[in-house]
Protein backbone atom coordinates (compact mmCIF):
# COMPACT_ATOMS: atom_id res chain seq x y z
CA UNK A 1 0.00 0.00 0.00
CA UNK A 2 1.33 3.40 -0.91
CA UNK A 3 1.11 5.93 1.83
CA UNK A 4 0.28 9.38 0.65
CA UNK A 5 1.39 12.61 2.13
CA UNK A 6 -0.76 15.68 1.79
CA UNK A 7 1.66 18.31 3.10
CA UNK A 8 4.93 17.73 1.28
CA UNK A 9 5.59 17.33 -2.40
CA UNK A 10 7.86 14.83 -4.08
CA UNK A 11 8.93 17.67 -6.41
CA UNK A 12 10.59 19.46 -3.50
CA UNK A 13 12.73 16.44 -2.64
CA UNK A 14 13.60 16.07 -6.30
CA UNK A 15 14.61 19.71 -6.64
CA UNK A 16 17.26 19.08 -3.96
CA UNK A 17 18.51 15.90 -5.52
CA UNK A 18 18.84 17.65 -8.88
CA UNK A 19 20.16 20.91 -7.50
CA UNK A 20 17.48 22.86 -9.34
CA UNK A 21 17.50 26.65 -9.17
CA UNK A 22 14.43 26.70 -6.91
CA UNK A 23 15.76 23.95 -4.64
CA UNK A 24 15.44 26.37 -1.75
CA UNK A 25 11.79 27.04 -2.46
CA UNK A 26 10.57 25.05 0.53
CA UNK A 27 13.01 25.76 3.37
CA UNK A 28 10.72 24.33 5.99
CA UNK A 29 10.32 21.08 4.09
CA UNK A 30 12.74 19.18 6.32
CA UNK A 31 10.64 19.99 9.35
CA UNK A 32 7.48 18.90 7.61
CA UNK A 33 9.11 15.72 6.41
CA UNK A 34 10.31 14.92 9.90
CA UNK A 35 6.69 14.19 10.63
CA UNK A 36 6.13 12.21 7.45
CA UNK A 37 7.64 8.71 7.13
CA UNK A 38 6.44 8.27 3.55
CA UNK A 39 8.27 11.34 2.34
CA UNK A 40 11.40 10.35 4.21
CA UNK A 41 11.28 7.01 2.52
CA UNK A 42 11.18 8.81 -0.80
CA UNK A 43 14.11 10.95 0.18
CA UNK A 44 16.09 7.80 1.01
CA UNK A 45 15.17 6.27 -2.34
CA UNK A 46 16.31 9.38 -4.16
CA UNK A 47 19.45 9.26 -2.06
CA UNK A 48 20.14 5.74 -3.31
CA UNK A 49 19.48 6.80 -6.88
CA UNK A 50 21.82 9.71 -6.40
CA UNK A 51 24.66 7.42 -5.38
CA UNK A 52 24.51 5.73 -8.78
CA UNK A 53 24.86 8.94 -10.81
CA UNK A 54 28.62 8.75 -11.13
CA UNK A 55 28.62 5.07 -12.14
CA UNK A 56 26.05 5.87 -14.79
CA UNK A 57 28.10 8.77 -16.09
CA UNK A 58 31.20 6.56 -16.34
CA UNK A 59 29.35 3.54 -17.71
CA UNK A 60 27.94 2.57 -21.10
CA UNK A 61 25.42 4.73 -22.92
CA UNK A 62 24.49 5.10 -26.57
CA UNK A 63 24.44 8.70 -27.80
CA UNK A 64 22.63 9.68 -30.97
CA UNK A 65 22.49 12.83 -33.04
CA UNK A 66 20.44 14.12 -35.96
CA UNK A 67 21.76 16.69 -38.43
CA UNK A 68 20.91 18.03 -41.84
CA UNK A 69 22.80 16.79 -44.89
CA UNK A 70 22.39 17.55 -48.60
CA UNK A 71 20.38 14.34 -48.72
CA UNK A 72 18.02 15.03 -45.85
CA UNK A 73 18.10 14.26 -42.14
CA UNK A 74 20.97 12.05 -41.08
CA UNK A 75 21.16 10.19 -37.77
CA UNK A 76 24.24 8.73 -36.18
CA UNK A 77 24.82 6.88 -32.91
CA UNK A 78 27.86 5.85 -30.90
CA UNK A 79 28.68 3.94 -27.75
CA UNK A 80 31.88 4.11 -25.77
CA UNK A 81 33.63 1.91 -28.36
CA UNK A 82 32.78 4.06 -31.37
CA UNK A 83 30.02 4.53 -33.93
CA UNK A 84 27.34 1.85 -33.99
CA UNK A 85 24.70 3.21 -36.37
CA UNK A 86 24.11 5.63 -39.21
CA UNK A 87 20.83 6.22 -41.00
CA UNK A 88 20.28 8.62 -43.88
CA UNK A 89 17.08 7.19 -45.21
CA UNK A 90 13.60 8.36 -44.43
CA UNK A 91 13.05 7.50 -40.81
CA UNK A 92 11.75 9.28 -37.73
CA UNK A 93 13.78 9.92 -34.58
CA UNK A 94 11.51 7.46 -32.82
CA UNK A 95 12.17 4.70 -35.34
CA UNK A 96 15.93 5.27 -35.23
CA UNK A 97 16.00 5.27 -31.42
CA UNK A 98 13.70 2.23 -31.24
CA UNK A 99 16.18 0.32 -33.43
CA UNK A 100 19.01 1.22 -31.04
CA UNK A 101 16.90 0.22 -28.03
CA UNK A 102 16.32 -3.20 -29.57
CA UNK A 103 20.04 -3.64 -30.18
CA UNK A 104 21.05 -2.40 -26.71
CA UNK A 105 18.19 -3.29 -24.36
CA UNK A 106 19.88 -2.50 -21.04
CA UNK A 107 21.90 0.54 -22.13
CA UNK A 108 20.40 4.04 -22.05
CA UNK A 109 20.01 5.50 -25.53
CA UNK A 110 20.16 9.28 -25.10
CA UNK A 111 20.41 12.36 -27.28
CA UNK A 112 23.92 13.63 -27.86
CA UNK A 113 25.44 16.67 -26.28
CA UNK A 114 28.54 17.29 -28.38
CA UNK A 115 30.42 14.03 -28.61
CA UNK A 116 29.26 13.29 -32.13
CA UNK A 117 30.12 16.67 -33.59
CA UNK A 118 33.33 15.33 -35.14
CA UNK A 119 31.41 12.59 -36.94
CA UNK A 120 28.90 15.13 -38.22
CA UNK A 121 31.69 17.40 -39.50
CA UNK A 122 33.50 14.59 -41.26
CA UNK A 123 30.32 13.41 -42.96
CA UNK A 124 29.54 16.96 -44.07
CA UNK A 125 33.05 17.24 -45.53
CA UNK A 126 32.62 13.91 -47.27
CA UNK A 127 29.38 15.04 -48.91
CA UNK A 128 31.20 18.17 -50.06
CA UNK A 129 33.96 15.97 -51.55
CA UNK A 130 36.43 17.46 -49.12
CA UNK A 131 37.09 14.29 -47.15
CA UNK A 132 38.17 11.08 -48.86
CA UNK A 133 38.77 9.22 -45.60
CA UNK A 134 36.96 9.08 -42.26
CA UNK A 135 38.96 9.28 -39.09
CA UNK A 136 36.36 7.80 -36.76
CA UNK A 137 36.16 4.76 -34.50
CA UNK A 138 33.51 2.22 -35.39
CA UNK A 139 32.30 -0.52 -33.08
CA UNK A 140 31.31 -3.72 -34.88
CA UNK A 141 31.86 -6.03 -31.91
CA UNK A 142 28.22 -7.01 -31.48
CA UNK A 143 28.03 -8.43 -35.02
CA UNK A 144 28.66 -12.04 -36.00
CA UNK A 145 32.14 -13.10 -37.13
CA UNK A 146 31.19 -13.43 -40.79
CA UNK A 147 29.50 -10.05 -41.07
CA UNK A 148 32.31 -8.37 -39.18
CA UNK A 149 34.88 -9.91 -41.54
CA UNK A 150 32.89 -8.65 -44.54
CA UNK A 151 32.54 -5.14 -43.15
CA UNK A 152 36.21 -5.04 -42.14
CA UNK A 153 37.14 -5.98 -45.71
CA UNK A 154 34.85 -3.24 -47.08
CA UNK A 155 36.42 -0.76 -44.68
CA UNK A 156 39.74 -1.34 -46.42
CA UNK A 157 38.42 0.14 -49.70
CA UNK A 158 39.53 3.64 -50.60
CA UNK A 159 37.50 6.63 -51.76
CA UNK A 160 36.33 5.93 -55.30
CA UNK A 161 37.67 2.36 -55.34
CA UNK A 162 35.23 -0.43 -56.10
CA UNK A 163 35.56 -4.21 -55.93
CA UNK A 164 33.11 -7.04 -56.63
CA UNK A 165 31.13 -9.10 -54.14
CA UNK A 166 33.20 -12.09 -55.24
CA UNK A 167 36.42 -10.22 -54.50
CA UNK A 168 35.28 -9.48 -50.93
CA UNK A 169 34.33 -13.15 -50.55
CA UNK A 170 37.81 -14.11 -51.72
CA UNK A 171 39.50 -11.62 -49.39
CA UNK A 172 37.79 -13.06 -46.32
CA UNK A 173 38.67 -16.60 -47.34
CA UNK A 174 35.13 -17.64 -48.33
CA UNK A 175 35.34 -17.51 -52.15
CA UNK A 176 31.98 -19.18 -52.70
CA UNK A 177 30.06 -16.94 -50.32
CA UNK A 178 29.51 -13.90 -52.55
CA UNK A 179 25.73 -14.00 -52.03
CA UNK A 180 26.21 -14.12 -48.25
CA UNK A 181 28.65 -11.22 -48.62
CA UNK A 182 25.86 -9.26 -50.32
CA UNK A 183 23.51 -10.00 -47.43
CA UNK A 184 26.10 -9.04 -44.83
CA UNK A 185 26.75 -5.73 -46.61
CA UNK A 186 23.01 -5.14 -46.86
CA UNK A 187 22.78 -5.28 -43.07
CA UNK A 188 25.67 -2.85 -42.56
CA UNK A 189 24.65 -0.78 -39.50
CA UNK A 190 27.06 2.08 -40.36
CA UNK A 191 26.74 2.74 -44.11
CA UNK A 192 28.88 5.44 -45.77
CA UNK A 193 31.50 5.27 -43.01
CA UNK A 194 31.83 1.52 -43.52
CA UNK A 195 31.75 1.90 -47.29
CA UNK A 196 29.62 -1.03 -48.40
CA UNK A 197 28.64 1.08 -51.43
CA UNK A 198 32.09 0.42 -52.90
CA UNK A 199 31.17 -3.21 -53.51
CA UNK A 200 29.51 -3.70 -56.91
CA UNK A 201 28.80 -6.45 -59.42
CA UNK A 202 31.27 -7.94 -61.83
CA UNK A 203 29.29 -6.61 -64.84
CA UNK A 204 29.80 -3.01 -63.56
CA UNK A 205 26.19 -2.65 -62.52
CA UNK A 206 25.71 -1.55 -58.96
CA UNK A 207 24.25 -4.66 -57.37
CA UNK A 208 22.06 -3.92 -54.37
CA UNK A 209 21.71 -1.35 -51.64
CA UNK A 210 19.47 -1.28 -48.60
CA UNK A 211 16.88 1.45 -49.02
CA UNK A 212 17.40 1.70 -52.77
CA UNK A 213 20.10 1.93 -55.39
CA UNK A 214 19.73 5.71 -55.69
CA UNK A 215 21.57 5.97 -52.36
CA UNK A 216 24.45 3.87 -53.64
CA UNK A 217 24.46 5.87 -56.87
CA UNK A 218 24.66 9.13 -54.88
CA UNK A 219 27.69 7.99 -52.90
CA UNK A 220 29.55 6.68 -55.93
CA UNK A 221 28.82 9.95 -57.75
CA UNK A 222 30.34 11.86 -54.81
CA UNK A 223 33.40 9.69 -55.23
CA UNK A 224 33.59 10.48 -58.93
CA UNK A 225 32.57 7.03 -60.17
CA UNK A 226 30.20 8.21 -62.87
CA UNK A 227 31.61 5.49 -65.14
CA UNK A 228 29.58 2.81 -63.45
CA UNK A 229 26.36 1.78 -65.12
CA UNK A 230 23.20 3.52 -63.99
CA UNK A 231 20.76 1.34 -62.11
CA UNK A 232 18.04 -0.04 -64.36
CA UNK A 233 14.93 2.12 -64.49
CA UNK A 234 12.07 1.09 -62.28
CA UNK A 235 9.17 -0.16 -64.37
CA UNK B 1 50.62 21.34 -3.07
CA UNK B 2 47.78 22.81 -1.10
CA UNK B 3 48.36 24.39 2.28
CA UNK B 4 46.12 23.79 5.24
CA UNK B 5 44.90 27.36 5.15
CA UNK B 6 43.92 27.09 1.52
CA UNK B 7 41.87 23.93 2.12
CA UNK B 8 40.22 25.49 5.13
CA UNK B 9 39.29 28.49 3.05
CA UNK B 10 37.96 26.34 0.26
CA UNK B 11 35.92 24.13 2.56
CA UNK B 12 34.47 27.18 4.26
CA UNK B 13 33.28 28.52 0.94
CA UNK B 14 31.66 25.17 0.15
CA UNK B 15 29.93 25.09 3.49
CA UNK B 16 28.53 28.55 2.93
CA UNK B 17 27.40 27.71 -0.55
CA UNK B 18 26.13 24.14 -0.14
CA UNK B 19 25.66 23.74 3.62
CA UNK B 20 21.99 24.73 3.85
CA UNK B 21 20.78 22.53 1.00
CA UNK B 22 22.89 19.56 2.14
CA UNK B 23 21.51 19.87 5.60
CA UNK B 24 17.96 19.83 4.30
CA UNK B 25 18.75 16.89 2.03
CA UNK B 26 20.08 14.86 4.95
CA UNK B 27 17.32 16.04 7.28
CA UNK B 28 14.75 14.90 4.77
CA UNK B 29 16.30 11.44 4.73
CA UNK B 30 16.65 11.18 8.49
CA UNK B 31 13.64 13.12 9.62
CA UNK B 32 15.78 14.94 12.13
CA UNK B 33 17.36 18.38 11.71
CA UNK B 34 19.72 17.80 14.66
CA UNK B 35 21.14 14.57 13.35
CA UNK B 36 21.46 16.15 9.93
CA UNK B 37 23.47 19.02 11.39
CA UNK B 38 25.91 16.54 12.96
CA UNK B 39 26.34 14.65 9.71
CA UNK B 40 26.92 17.77 7.64
CA UNK B 41 29.41 19.14 10.19
CA UNK B 42 31.26 15.87 9.95
CA UNK B 43 31.19 16.17 6.18
CA UNK B 44 33.27 19.37 6.31
CA UNK B 45 35.85 17.58 8.42
CA UNK B 46 35.98 14.84 5.78
CA UNK B 47 36.31 17.43 3.03
CA UNK B 48 39.20 19.07 4.87
CA UNK B 49 41.04 15.79 5.13
CA UNK B 50 40.26 14.52 1.66
CA UNK B 51 42.94 14.63 -0.98
CA UNK B 52 42.36 17.72 -3.10
CA UNK B 53 42.34 15.82 -6.41
CA UNK B 54 39.44 13.78 -5.12
CA UNK B 55 37.21 16.71 -4.29
CA UNK B 56 38.37 19.48 -6.59
CA UNK B 57 36.74 20.48 -9.81
CA UNK B 58 33.33 21.42 -11.07
CA UNK B 59 31.59 18.46 -9.50
CA UNK B 60 32.12 19.36 -5.89
CA UNK B 61 28.41 19.61 -5.25
CA UNK B 62 27.86 16.07 -6.53
CA UNK B 63 30.73 14.80 -4.41
CA UNK B 64 29.35 16.45 -1.29
CA UNK B 65 25.90 15.05 -2.00
CA UNK B 66 27.23 11.56 -2.46
CA UNK B 67 29.21 11.57 0.74
CA UNK B 68 26.35 13.16 2.68
CA UNK B 69 23.87 10.67 1.26
CA UNK B 70 26.13 7.77 2.09
CA UNK B 71 26.55 9.02 5.65
CA UNK B 72 22.81 9.47 6.02
CA UNK B 73 22.16 5.94 4.79
CA UNK B 74 24.76 4.53 7.18
CA UNK B 75 23.13 6.49 9.93
CA UNK B 76 19.74 5.02 9.04
CA UNK B 77 21.14 1.48 9.08
CA UNK B 78 22.73 2.06 12.45
CA UNK B 79 19.52 3.50 13.73
CA UNK B 80 17.63 0.43 12.56
CA UNK B 81 20.02 -1.86 14.35
CA UNK B 82 19.26 -0.22 17.67
CA UNK B 83 15.68 0.38 16.86
CA UNK B 84 13.49 -1.06 19.58
CA UNK B 85 12.27 2.45 19.76
CA UNK B 86 11.43 2.61 16.06
CA UNK B 87 9.83 -0.82 16.04
CA UNK B 88 7.18 0.59 18.36
CA UNK B 89 6.07 2.92 15.56
CA UNK B 90 4.77 0.64 12.87
CA UNK B 91 4.49 3.37 10.27
CA UNK B 92 8.09 4.45 10.70
CA UNK B 93 10.54 3.85 7.89
CA UNK B 94 10.42 0.24 6.78
CA UNK B 95 13.66 -1.50 7.70
CA UNK B 96 14.18 -2.64 4.11
CA UNK B 97 17.68 -3.69 3.09
CA UNK B 98 19.86 -1.08 1.41
CA UNK B 99 21.98 -1.73 -1.65
CA UNK B 100 25.64 -1.99 -0.72
CA UNK B 101 27.81 0.99 -1.47
CA UNK B 102 31.45 1.79 -1.58
CA UNK B 103 31.56 4.03 1.43
CA UNK B 104 34.84 5.67 0.50
CA UNK B 105 33.63 6.72 -2.93
CA UNK B 106 30.06 7.24 -1.87
CA UNK B 107 28.64 5.30 -4.77
CA UNK B 108 26.48 2.23 -5.28
CA UNK B 109 27.96 -1.17 -6.09
CA UNK B 110 28.34 -1.88 -9.81
CA UNK B 111 25.50 -4.40 -9.74
CA UNK B 112 23.17 -1.91 -8.08
CA UNK B 113 24.23 0.83 -10.47
CA UNK B 114 23.63 -1.51 -13.42
CA UNK B 115 20.07 -1.91 -12.19
CA UNK B 116 19.63 1.85 -12.14
CA UNK B 117 21.12 2.06 -15.64
CA UNK B 118 18.56 -0.46 -16.88
CA UNK B 119 15.83 1.58 -15.24
CA UNK B 120 17.01 4.66 -17.14
CA UNK B 121 17.18 2.64 -20.38
CA UNK B 122 13.54 1.67 -19.93
CA UNK B 123 12.20 5.19 -19.48
CA UNK B 124 10.19 6.71 -22.36
CA UNK B 125 12.54 8.44 -24.80
CA UNK B 126 11.88 12.09 -23.89
CA UNK B 127 12.03 11.39 -20.16
CA UNK B 128 15.21 9.39 -20.59
CA UNK B 129 16.90 12.20 -22.53
CA UNK B 130 15.83 14.80 -20.00
CA UNK B 131 16.81 12.72 -16.96
CA UNK B 132 20.19 11.92 -18.45
CA UNK B 133 21.04 15.48 -19.39
CA UNK B 134 19.90 16.95 -16.09
CA UNK B 135 20.71 14.32 -13.52
CA UNK B 136 23.74 12.60 -15.02
CA UNK B 137 25.32 15.37 -17.08
CA UNK B 138 24.09 18.22 -14.87
CA UNK B 139 23.27 20.56 -17.74
CA UNK B 140 20.92 23.46 -17.04
CA UNK B 141 17.34 23.55 -18.29
CA UNK B 142 17.83 26.09 -21.11
CA UNK B 143 20.64 23.90 -22.52
CA UNK B 144 18.58 20.73 -22.16
CA UNK B 145 15.63 22.44 -23.82
CA UNK B 146 17.79 23.34 -26.83
CA UNK B 147 19.11 19.79 -27.10
CA UNK B 148 15.65 18.32 -26.93
CA UNK B 149 14.02 20.99 -29.04
CA UNK B 150 11.37 21.73 -26.41
CA UNK B 151 10.66 24.56 -23.94
CA UNK B 152 12.60 24.65 -20.65
CA UNK B 153 9.31 23.97 -18.85
CA UNK B 154 8.69 20.87 -20.92
CA UNK B 155 12.29 19.75 -20.37
CA UNK B 156 11.86 20.10 -16.65
CA UNK B 157 8.52 18.30 -16.65
CA UNK B 158 10.19 15.43 -18.49
CA UNK B 159 13.01 15.30 -15.92
CA UNK B 160 10.54 15.19 -13.04
CA UNK B 161 8.26 12.58 -14.58
CA UNK B 162 11.25 10.43 -15.45
CA UNK B 163 12.89 10.72 -12.04
CA UNK B 164 9.63 9.84 -10.29
CA UNK B 165 9.10 6.83 -12.49
CA UNK B 166 12.68 5.72 -11.93
CA UNK B 167 12.29 6.05 -8.17
CA UNK B 168 9.02 4.09 -8.16
CA UNK B 169 10.38 1.29 -10.33
CA UNK B 170 13.63 0.95 -8.43
CA UNK B 171 12.01 1.18 -5.00
CA UNK B 172 9.94 -1.82 -6.06
CA UNK B 173 13.03 -3.74 -7.13
CA UNK B 174 14.85 -2.85 -3.92
CA UNK B 175 11.88 -3.93 -1.82
CA UNK B 176 11.45 -7.22 -3.67
CA UNK B 177 15.04 -8.25 -4.18
CA UNK B 178 16.86 -6.57 -1.37
CA UNK B 179 20.58 -5.85 -1.67
CA UNK B 180 22.03 -6.79 -5.00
Amino acid sequence: MTRRCTTCREEDVLAWVLGDPDADAAPELAERMAACPACRERAVEYGLLHLSAESLRDGPAIRWRRFGSPFGAMRIAAGTGGLVALSWQDESDDAFVAGLERRYPSTPVVCDTDRLVAAEEQLTEYFGRRRPRFDLLVDLTELGDFQRAVLDAASGLDFGETVTYTEIARRIGRPKASRAVGNALGRNPIPIIVPCHRVVRADRTLGGYTGGLRYKRTLLDIEGRTDLLRPPAIR
Amino acid sequence: MTTGTESAHRVRSWSERYGPELQRHVAAMLGSADEARDIVQDLWVTALRARPERVDGANIRAWLYRVATRRALDHLSARRRRSDLLAAHSDELEPGPLPPADAALGRLSEAAAARVREGVAELPRRQRDAVWLRWIEQLDYPTIARRMDVSPEAARANVYHGMKKLRRDLAEVWREEGPI
